[in-house]
């Protein structure tokens, strides 16, 4: 395990991604042994003793949450009821439970509000509801609840493990294969909410379905914060297709989430999140191949505007092999957004006959945004590939040209550009209402920021 | 008066001056041909027709079907119906040249154009240009050969029925099928649809298989000479050398 393979001295930049991925403390709760309850009890002390993080990177990029007022938030509670009209409206349009849907659970601000389940699938042994009420006498999800995250890497982390109510519990026994999508939905109804949201996730044996989660909040002035914790976990032969679409709008909403997905012997994970919005938005997403015969396809697709900051740390984990990876991200950025991708491929000693491939790919659509692109890769098994690339592009100025020869105005040509940009990431949604919808957002975007794209290729 | 008028054009970069004061008609029903060495100015005549935003206009007019273009946008141009069909088209990935066409072509419309009159039309100018089908789901010019390129503007001229096309060294790299899928092409929308060519070639191959009533030599910028078909036949013997020192290009 990497316990033990302790960072080099003067290898500044690998000690800092260990740090980064193991927690400054001891952590690491679920193989303490702690119970649910006890983790509440360790987190919480953690979070009084801690100060708000920043993460650094080499002097170059820093992601601070200081202007964050967290005394100023509270978990707001709901009574539960029908889908409130706002949440409908964010989502893609799809019938109900049996019919396009398999199921939904939605949490608003500090309760989950709304639960519903196709009974068919609940006959099979399908498990949907609130993750508070299966940990009081689901033993299964008692056994697998924080297994593979850590509460103690920064205060947020703490506050999530400490503090969270309702969240979301989804089980799929062995064999059972579902083609509609389980929605999984936290929405923010306004400002000074803390949302500690908190997901699991267990595909059992030979299961074979998808989640969408979807992130929305309406807009409103003032600050809010979903401090999220997600983790999924895939026994043998499962497979899974996991999509996020989080765009928490035009507000002031933080999101700093930490995401966990455990691959299983023979198991496959395709995992989508698309990055839509936030004022500040901190992801740690780890997808772990554990054992052997592992395979996932990680992808993702980011797009940050006006004054947003996003910082995405992907890490694509093999720990015993034979495994396969294969990473792909496209992100943009406008206006005076920053954001930075961080793709790390880590093959743990061990995890021979690993081949993993990481591309990221990014487009600045503005002088004033800034994007970062950082593939990396740790490697300390043999007989393995690791190989990755990542660009930082433009607009391609003599595409356009082109375009408009077609007579394409030029707010169509980079549209056209963009979606073209995104598309081999989006189309492996292969859902068309939710493509249609992440479509709509990235078309959404381009229109805020044309102003921008115009002056860009008058400066260059 | 002619649908495209070129007077006087003067054309610079931000290094240098590269039109010098051309003069230029060229009409609906015609089939004009462009030649001249390397350098003299064709292509930045190609670009400039349409737009492009590397050229400056500093002097000279641009007059389309009596309107002045001097400084339209390009998309305005080619909505007027002026086309290029670029010597080295460019990728768009992740759209389809039939999604491709069927914007360009609801650009210039009030309405969308129908699922089955789009359909129709594709499907006729795939048959009129001997195109494979399937070349039209496939990612424009992402991945093309020279020759898949040239045949996707063709393609794309067929469906725009511009007014008049501009051909910019649509035969280099090229091979000899490729060649004459293109000429034939441009032949039939020239027949069919009444097209004005200005087809611009270095090497004039393409012109034996389609050929131009009205030709022009371009040298340092300017048009140097004009005739007929027998100035392409008189090219190839000659050369431009022979031209040049006749006209004293480059004084």
């Amino acid at each position: 395990m990497p316990d033990t393979v302790a960072p080099k001295p003067g290898r500044h930049r690998e000690a800092s991604l260990y740090h980064a991925l193991h927690g400054a403390g001891a952590g690491l709760a679920g193989r303490e042994g702690l119970s649910p309850e006890a983790i509440r009890e360790a987190a919480r002390l953690v979070f009084e003793a801690s100060e708000l993080p920043v993460w650094r990177r080499s002097g170059f990029w820093t992601t601070s949450l200081q202007e964050l007022d967290l005394d100023d938030l509270e978990a707001r509670a709901h009574a539960p009821g029908a889908l409130p009209e706002s949440v409908r409206a964010g989502l893609p349009e799809r019938g109900g439970p049996g019919a396009g849907l398999a199921g939904r659970i939605v949490q608003v601000d500090g309760s989950v509000v709304h639960v519903e389940l196709d009974p068919r699938l609940a006959e099979r042994g399908v498990v949907l509801s609130s993750l508070e009420d299966a940990l009081r006498d689901d033993e299964r999800a008692r056994e697998h609840f924080s297994k593979r995250l850590t509460y103690d890497r920064h205060k947020l982390e703490a506050a999530n493990a400490a503090f969270w109510t309702g969240g979301a519990y989804l089980y799929v026994p062995p064999g059972v294969a579902v083609a509609e999508p389980f929605e999984i939905v936290y929405a923010i109804e306004g400002a000074g909410v803390a949302q500690y949201g908190r997901s699991l996730v267990v595909g059992d044996r030979a299961s074979d379905f998808r989640v969408h989660e979807h992130n929305l909040a309406g807009s409103f002035e003032g600050q809010s914060l979903h401090a999220g914790a997600f983790e999924c976990y895939l026994h043998e032969g499962a497979r899974c297709r996991l999509a996020q679409v989080q765009d928490w709008s035009g507000g002031e909403v933080y999101d700093v989430s930490t995401r966990f997905v455990g691959v299983g012997r023979d198991a496959y994970c395709h995992w989508l999140p698309s990055l839509l919005g936030g004022r500040l938005v901190r992801q740690h997403l780890e997808l772990a191949v554990s054992e052997p015969g592992g395979d996932m396809a990680f992808r993702g697709l980011f797009f940050s505007e006006g004054e947003e900051h996003l910082d995405a740390f992907a890490v694509d984990l093999h720990e015993t092999g034979p495994s396969g990876g294969d990473v792909h991200w496209r992100g943009a950025a406008t206006g005076a957004s920053r954001s930075s991708f961080e793709g790390l491929i880590q093959i743990d000693p061990g995890a021979r006959q690993t081949h993993t491939y990481l591309q990221i790919h990014t487009m600045m659509l503005s002088p004033k945004a800034r994007l970062d692109a950082i593939p990396s890769v740790l490697v300390s098994a043999d007989d393995v590939s690791a190989s990755h690339g990542g660009t930082v592009g433009e607009l391609d100025e003599s595409a356009i040209f082109y375009m408009q020869s077609r007579g394409l105005d030029r707010a169509s040509a980079v549209r056209l550009l963009v979606e073209g940009f995104f598309e081999p990431v989006l189309t492996e949604l292969r859902d068309e209402p939710l493509e249609d919808l992440v479509r709509a957002k990235l078309a959404a975007k381009l229109a805020h920021a044309r102003e921008d794209i115009e002056a860009y290729a008058t400066t260059r | 008066m002619a649908d495209l008028e070129i007077r006087d054009l003067h054309v610079r970069t931000e290094d240098r001056e590269i039109l010098r004061g051309v003069d230029l008609d060229v009409s609906r029903g015609e089939l004009h041909a462009l030649m001249g060495p390397n350098g003299s100015g064709k292509s930045t005549l190609a670009n400039t027709l349409l737009g492009h935003p590397a050229y400056e206009i500093t002097a000279g007019t641009i007059t389309f079907k009596g309107e002045d273009i001097t400084e339209s946008e390009p998309h305005e141009r080619a909505k007027a119906g002026l086309f290029l069909a670029f010597q080295y088209p460019v990728s768009i990935p992740g759209v389809s040249v039939a999604n491709f066409l069927r914007m360009a072509i609801n650009a210039k419309r009030e309405q969308p154009i129908g699922v089955k009159e789009f359909g129709g039309q594709l499907e006729r100018a795939v048959q009129l240009l001997d195109v494979d089908r399937a070349f039209t789901s496939r990612h424009l010019n992402d991945g093309f050969s020279g020759g898949e390129k040239k045949r996707a503007e063709i393609l794309q001229m067929a469906m725009l029925a511009p007014d008049i096309a501009i051909l910019d060294e649509t035969d280099s790299g090229l091979d000899i099928d490729a060649l004459r899928t293109v000429a034939e092409g441009v032949r039939k929308l020239y027949e069919e649809q009444g097209l004005g060519a200005l087809i611009i070639t270095h090497y004039q191959r393409i012109l034996h298989y389609i050929e131009p009533q009205f030709v022009h030599v371009m040298m340092d910028g300017r048009i140097v000479l004009e005739g007929g078909v027998e100035l392409v036949e008189r090219l190839e013997r000659e050369g431009y050398d022979q031209i040049r020192q006749e006209v004293g290009a480059g004084a």
